[in-house]
């Protein structure tokens, strides 16, 4: 054997246990739903399994839940991306000053990070809850009329988006404290010599200089934001009256729930064909921003 | 005066706001720590923010708890799952990173290529074809299925390619020399030499599989073979609903993920690249 040929050898073993993974767990289910989407797959009646053509995209977009779970999303994003977006870059201004005391600060703001997305949504089942929740009884407390938060279609999106938004806003923090950190302070002091005050400082000088970071940090949420599905899931099971369904969640009740494979892999088509241009979009601006 | 009064205020403000994030982490384990009826007593008041005043009562509810769920079982679960990913996703995607980084084979560049498409392919969309796949392997409700899928990561195959590229040939050329086969240069010299890189990317995916919900959900049917997340909604949906226990479960949890983000830091940030659970 030439080496040629033993270098050829050795790298493929050296990448078949993750190409083996990959390809069965990534790339062939990935083409099994573009595969599915065409046909009419039931899951306990695999014999029966039909090409159906367009049927389910057509039958997919006179789905009025699918459309409802779309607005949800839609909804959902437009608020928890400037919500937690924007808390994280006030927490990181707030705590980038020197003071004593920082540090707890910082852990305190962190600290629901720790919590897994399970445990939040247990967690703020109960302090919402309507009757006898702790947030409720704290709103009487001081004189605040008692809300029904996850109990109202108008709130409880909403509520979700707030949920979310304090448990990752933490994260965000930190890296937006690194930003601020890699400013170099000879920026500051030159703006001090031409007499800038504190905001223009912050408009002229720290915000600009954020922009890379910023935009990053926009994406990497808009893309995950774009596949909430745990939060509704234990939160509210989609409801009430579908307020919460989002397009990943009701994949998963099509497909797993309802063992309708076919219907569940056109929205999959559907989805995650938006999903990979949203990406795709995000990693020009990036590119954009590094040059 | 004005200087002071500034600072007071800002002050109150950073503990105003240090009180919205801890709170419900907070109730949360005092709530574990009392009997049910004194969590509803005087919700609101500062009680509901304190644990049982009677010390004999902190850890009666964890005692109730594992009398009615066998939740050493699922912690042990928690932690195989975890381990087994936590290895097995450095030991494939690092070999993987290592063919990409030190080899010229052909195809390299295509490969590479697919790589970075897969990417961009959202891995909760297709949760209903990777269960036909687990299906047709015959491996629903086994172990085997839920620690598999979350092993291959293309991040994390990037990730390694970057951090091996840094070695320089000149070090793999003299152990080469000396007779050292491929396996041993990529085992005992470019591993070793890239601890940075193996603790992040073993702590991002430690944090990943402690927390996955959704595929162990789906794939397991015994109750016993189920890992604490799966385990909590379970509890949370079980006739007779206890609070105390609830809360219980949620920090016996949480407890090993506050010490990984304590000795693990400063490798947590790295992960921004990678797709994040929820919206991180």
């Amino acid at each position: 054997m030439n080496t040629k040929k033993r270098e050829n050898l050795a790298a493929y073993l050296f990448l078949a246990p993750a190409l083996l993974l990959l390809g069965t767990f990534l790339v062939i289910p990935a083409l099994m739903a573009i595969y599915y989407a065409f046909t009419d797959y039931y899951l306990l009646t695999p014999d029966q399994r039909q090409f159906i053509g367009l049927q389910n995209f057509i039958e997919i977009f006179k789905d009025p839940i699918f459309i409802q779970s779309l607005k949800n999303i839609v909804l959902f994003v437009v608020f928890v991306i400037p919500i937690q977006v924007g808390a994280a870059l006030g927490l990181a201004l707030l705590i980038n000053k020197p003071r004593k005391g920082n540090i707890f600060f910082k852990v305190a703001y962190f600290s629901p990070v720790v919590l897994s997305l399970v445990v939040i949504s247990v967690l703020w089942l109960y302090l919402l809850n309507p009757s006898e929740g702790l947030i409720n009884s704290l709103l009487t407390n001081i004189g605040l009329e008692a809300q029904p938060f996850l109990s109202s279609p108008k709130q409880a999106m909403l509520t979700i988006v707030f949920v979310s938004a304090w448990q990752g806003a933490g994260y965000q923090m930190l890296i937006f404290l690194a930003g601020l950190q890699n400013i170099p302070a000879s920026v500051y002091e030159a703006g001090k010599i031409d007499g800038v005050n504190k905001w223009q400082n912050f408009i002229h000088i720290t915000l600009p200089l954020l922009k890379p970071t910023s935009v990053l940090i926009m994406i990497t949420t808009l893309i995950s934001a774009f596949k909430l599905i745990i939060q509704p899931m234990v939160m509210t099971q989609g409801g009430p009256m579908n307020s919460t369904i989002t397009p990943v969640y009701y994949i998963y009740q099509s497909g797993f729930s309802d063992r309708m494979i076919g219907y569940a892999s056109a929205m999959t088509v559907i989805f995650g064909v938006i999903i990979g241009i949203i990406t795709l979009v995000q990693s020009r601006l990036t590119k954009e921003d590094e040059m | 005066m004005n200087k002071k009064l500034k600072k007071s205020i800002e002050y109150f403000f950073l503990i105003l706001l240090a009180c919205i994030f801890i709170f419900p982490m907070l109730w949360m384990i005092v709530s574990s720590m009392k009997p049910e009826a004194e969590i509803y007593l005087d919700m609101g008041g500062i009680q509901s923010l304190l644990p049982s005043l009677d010390v004999s009562q902190w850890f009666l509810t964890y005692k109730e708890l594992f009398s009615r769920f066998n939740v050493p079982q699922y912690v042990i679960n928690s932690i195989i799952y975890a381990l087994v990913i936590t290895v097995g996703s450095i030991m494939v995607n690092a070999m993987a990173g290592f063919a990409f980084a030190k080899f010229e084979f052909r195809g390299k560049k295509l490969l590479f290529g697919v790589l970075l498409v897969l990417l961009i392919v959202p891995v909760e969309t297709i949760i209903i074809t990777q269960f036909t796949v687990a299906h047709t392997l015959g491996i629903l409700n086994t172990r085997l299925a839920v620690v598999l899928p979350m092993m291959g990561n293309m991040f994390f195959i990037y990730l390694f390619r970057n951090f091996f590229r840094a070695v320089p040939h000149e070090i793999i050329e003299s152990v080469k020399l000396d007779g050292a086969n491929n396996w041993t240069v990529f085992w005992k010299v470019v591993l070793p030499m890239s601890k940075p890189a193996v603790a992040t990317v073993g702590t991002l995916s430690f944090i990943a599989s402690w927390n996955d919900y959704l595929w162990p959900l789906m794939v397991l049917t015994d109750t016993d073979k189920f890992p604490l997340q799966v385990a909590i909604t379970n509890i949370n949906t079980t006739e007779p609903v206890y609070t105390n226990q609830v809360m219980a479960i949620l920090t016996i949890s949480t407890i090993p993920l506050i010490l990984v983000y304590i000795f693990a830091q400063k490798y947590i940030l790295q992960g921004l690249g990678g797709s994040g659970t929820g919206i991180k």
